[in-house]
């Protein structure tokens, strides 16, 4: 491989935190116009990596080429000059301002360097969206767009100052089906002009359907360089957590006789969801398909109480639930969020005053509590639920994705619950926290209670559900046993137009 | 350990400073007399400020509590006088002031949280309509009210050798502690304020708590204005004009975030004190009055600047740490 000019490449990078070693001789390169998966769990040490190609870290050994020239990168503006740009997860745009503003912030374009030179901004711009078939307005602002738009706002930032290298972290996180399919075409595209990428994702699939390479890390050493035809599930899974993940024997499991019951009928709210019945049964997991805007997470929000519905009833073991979120706690309903970041946690309390934050009833009988009680109640947590966190005192905002979405999971194990919601219950997650969380859904299940979760990743729900609803326009579609049913029966079913039928 | 990582020294030492400092330029500054001074005129800042950080912590701001002191410190004279000074009547009229106080934190909770008009705006329109409330109560005059037992005892009235204002603070400083540190509201309190949204996620009625925050404001700053018409022996519309301003100072002196959910209510002690020792420091020393609010300004930003400085430090420092634990 060394022959071929590489367009980056970085040497036996060595990265020491005080007490640990986050990088230990580090090989990674990319060629011209590739796009190159990284991989590992959450502390492999890819942002680690990341952070040393763009000048956030210094790296302790190691040297960094560019071209075929060794490059010195301190900071992001050597990065920028080096043609290396990043697109983070959390985008970095200025909500109010418009599209074209905010690809032109820092780096106007200027008329004797005090007046803004509108005019040659707008064709700069234009030119490029052109080349790259974006499609885009120019002069929307930015909180207006979509996420996936606001990628592509990026993308055009990075272009702006003919990044040869595009770093992009997670970019389909918070994506749809349809926008990450753009996303897909756009990144084709860079690189048919010569642009290489580097593609940092948890999704198997994307990588193996973009990727020309894919470099895996795990606990700071490279584990493997996998060319297209060598990317196999199994064999990447294998490297990334170190032994095999034991496949789930997809047995589908029944309800459980005396276990809960949730009985939803004809749940209606103007324009989004329209006589929504169904039931789940204790004892299994129902999975909640569909296309965004399919009405899946309004449908949890009303049965949570936290949205208003107009027609419909919703009753668990007969008692009809409550329409306030307060009091649907009450009686043993629980909702894991979409978002867990804005809706889970309050990023700024520590993991043990999260999860009190929802059993504060059941902890304490009068309105004194004891700090004490929360501590130890979180510790409990943190030892079943094998939360990684130095302990219960620490920030949320301090843990990784994983184990935010565990200690969000801890919130509701210490109650009495009969039904548990859970919304995208592995976005962003690797894939070992992946496999330990549907080993805690299953396990609650197990307890004969009712658990339902709403997944847009395919994959996800055939492999933990044992019923699937499929949702369509607000409509429940299709409601089936998971057995033998495929990826493509699903994706079918959530367009509207089932195999069944088709026969 | 556990407790120690949350223990700042910062605070204590620049206190420590400040004491040693003005000992040294005045030596009566450590007199029992002299403190107990230093006290008294914080202590109805104090008790205010006890009740506004329960909207600061939410994330919202209190403007109005000066004019609210204002309104039931003549509210309560008013009912007092009308009454002929007996104790039951003086009873009735600090009932009536705290109430007074209590609707218009109603009133500035309700707007705040049905209306979803910023608190900022809203408390900001209150605090000149309650303000034009009192001075219509009072026809804009000074209402003297010498006759009234308990409200001379509650002004001037000693419990071992300590004015009973200061003894008020002191009891009001102990309940706000309880309830946000040991208490399932305060708990919501700072939740609501670090994060509505997943607060409500959670079954929480993260608007109750922010509108009884309003409340719990407009009623301490009715007590520290009923207070101070017991000082002073009379009520007037003016009479807590600037307070405002002050007790928000103390608060984010104290290191109560402006953004919600941090902070806390020992570190107002630490506002209080600051503001006090300054301020005393320079009546020692017979600092020109010209000069007086200029320095103490000068003192407030060089202090809150070290503070937030280290505290941004630590953290920086301590997110290091993590990362390269998690790594």
């Amino acid at each position: 491989m060394n022959e071929e000019k590489k367009l980056l490449y970085m040497k036996h990078i060595r990265k020491a935190f005080p007490g640990v070693l986050v990088l230990d001789d580090v090989d990674f390169s990319v060629g011209y116009g590739e796009v190159h998966g990284l991989m590992g769990e959450n502390g492999a040490g890819k942002s680690t990596l990341i952070k040393i190609l763009t000048g956030i870290y210094p790296s302790d050994e190691g040297t960094i080429e560019v071209d075929g020239k060794e490059v010195q990168i301190q900071n992001k503006y050597d990065a920028a000059s080096c043609g290396i740009s990043v697109i983070y997860q959390e985008l970095s745009l200025i909500p109010t301002l418009t599209v074209i503003e905010n690809i032109f912030l820092g780096q106007e374009l200027t008329k004797g360097k005090v007046f803004l030179d509108r005019k040659a901004m707008r064709k700069r711009a234009q030119e490029l969206v052109e080349k790259c078939h974006f499609d885009i307005d120019l002069d929307a602002a930015v909180e207006n767009l979509s996420v996936a738009k606001q990628q592509i706002v990026e993308i055009l930032k990075s272009l702006l100052f003919d990044a040869k290298i595009i770093i992009m972290d997670e970019p389909t996180a918070s994506l749809n089906i349809q926008e990450s399919e753009s996303l897909f075409e756009i990144i084709r595209r860079l690189k048919a002009q010569g642009t290489s990428i580097i593609y940092i994702s948890h999704r198997l699939e994307e990588i193996w359907n973009l990727a020309d390479r894919l470099t895996v890390l795990r606990d700071g050493k490279v584990r493997g360089v996998l060319s297209k035809e060598e990317i196999e599930p199994a064999k990447v899974v294998h490297m990334m957590i170190g032994k095999d993940l034991q496949e789930e024997d997809s047995v589908v499991h029944d309800p459980i006789a005396g276990g809960s019951v949730l009985k939803i009928e004809n749940l209606s709210t103007p324009e989004l969801l329209d006589k929504i019945t169904f039931e789940a049964r204790g004892g299994q997991i129902l999975g909640i398909g569909g296309l965004v805007g399919s009405g899946r997470t309004e449908t949890l929000e009303c049965i949570y109480g936290l949205r208003r519905y107009t027609e419909g009833k919703i009753t668990i073991d007969g008692e009809t639930v409550a329409d306030k979120a307060g009091r649907v706690r009450k009686q043993g309903i629980g909702l894991v969020p979409e978002d867990r970041r804005v809706q889970g946690l309050v990023q700024g309390l520590s993991v043990a005053d999260n999860i009190a934050l929802t059993n504060y009833d059941v902890m304490f009988r009068t309105s004194y509590i004891t700090p004490r009680k929360i501590v130890e109640t979180a510790d409990k947590c943190i030892r079943q639920l094998r939360i990684k966190t130095p302990d219960g005192m620490t920030k949320c905002m301090n843990l990784s994705g994983g184990n935010q979405q565990k200690v969000v999971l801890a919130k509701w194990l210490e109650r009495d619950l009969k039904v548990l919601l859970v919304d995208e219950p592995t976005v962003g997650i690797d894939v070992g926290s992946k496999a330990e969380i549907y080993g805690i859904l299953r396990s609650i299940a197990d307890q004969g209670k009712v658990v339902i979760v709403v997944s847009s990743d395919v994959e996800e729900l055939l492999k933990i559900s044992d019923r699937i609803l499929i949702l369509v326009n607000g409509k429940v579609y299709d409601d089936i046993p998971n057995r033998g049913l495929t990826a493509d029966d699903l994706l079918l079913a959530a367009s509207g137009m089932s195999k069944k039928e088709e026969v | 350990m556990k407790h120690l990582r949350k223990i700042s020294y910062q605070k204590p030492l620049m206190l420590l400073a400040l004491i040693v400092i003005a000992t040294l330029l005045n030596r009566s500054f450590l007199s029992i007399s002299n403190i107990i001074s230093i006290l008294l005129a914080v202590c109805i800042y104090g008790v205010m400020a006890c009740g506004t950080i329960f909207p600061l912590l939410n994330g919202g701001i209190d403007l109005s509590i000066g004019s609210i002191a204002a309104l039931s410190g003549s509210v309560m004279v008013l009912v007092t006088i009308h009454f002929g000074y007996t104790p039951a009547g003086t009873m009735m009229g600090i009932l009536a002031g705290i109430a007074a106080g209590a609707v218009c934190g109603l009133i500035n909770g309700l707007v705040s949280y049905y209306f979803l008009v910023p608190s900022f705006v809203v408390t900001l329109a209150m605090k000149n309509i309650i303000l034009g409330v009192a001075q219509h109560i009072t026809h804009q005059n000074t209402i003297i009210c010498l006759e009234s037992k308990v409200m001379n005892w509650i002004g001037t009235g000693k419990i071992a050798g300590v004015p009973f204002l200061i003894w008020s603070f002191v009891l009001m400083f102990i309940v706000v502690w309880f309830v946000l540190n040991r208490t399932k509201y305060g708990k919501y309190t700072y939740a609501t304020g670090g994060n509505e949204t997943a607060t409500r996620y959670s079954g929480i009625n993260s608007r109750m708590i922010g509108i009884s925050a309003f409340v719990i404001s407009g009623c301490t700053a009715a007590i520290s204005g009923i207070l101070l018409s017991c000082f002073n022996r009379q009520a007037v519309a003016t009479q807590a004009s600037g307070y405002d301003g002050n007790v928000l100072v103390m608060l984010v002196v104290g290191g109560v975030s402006m953004a919600g959910g941090e902070g806390n209510i020992t570190g107002v002690l630490f506002g209080m004190s600051l503001v006090g020792i300054i301020n005393n420091a320079m009546l020692l020393m017979g600092v020109d009055s010209i000069y007086q609010d200029m320095i103490q300004g000068i003192l407030i930003v060089i202090a809150v600047a070290l503070d937030y400085f280290s505290r941004k430090r630590s953290i920086a420092v301590q997110t290091k740490k993590m990362e390269a634990k998690a790594a």
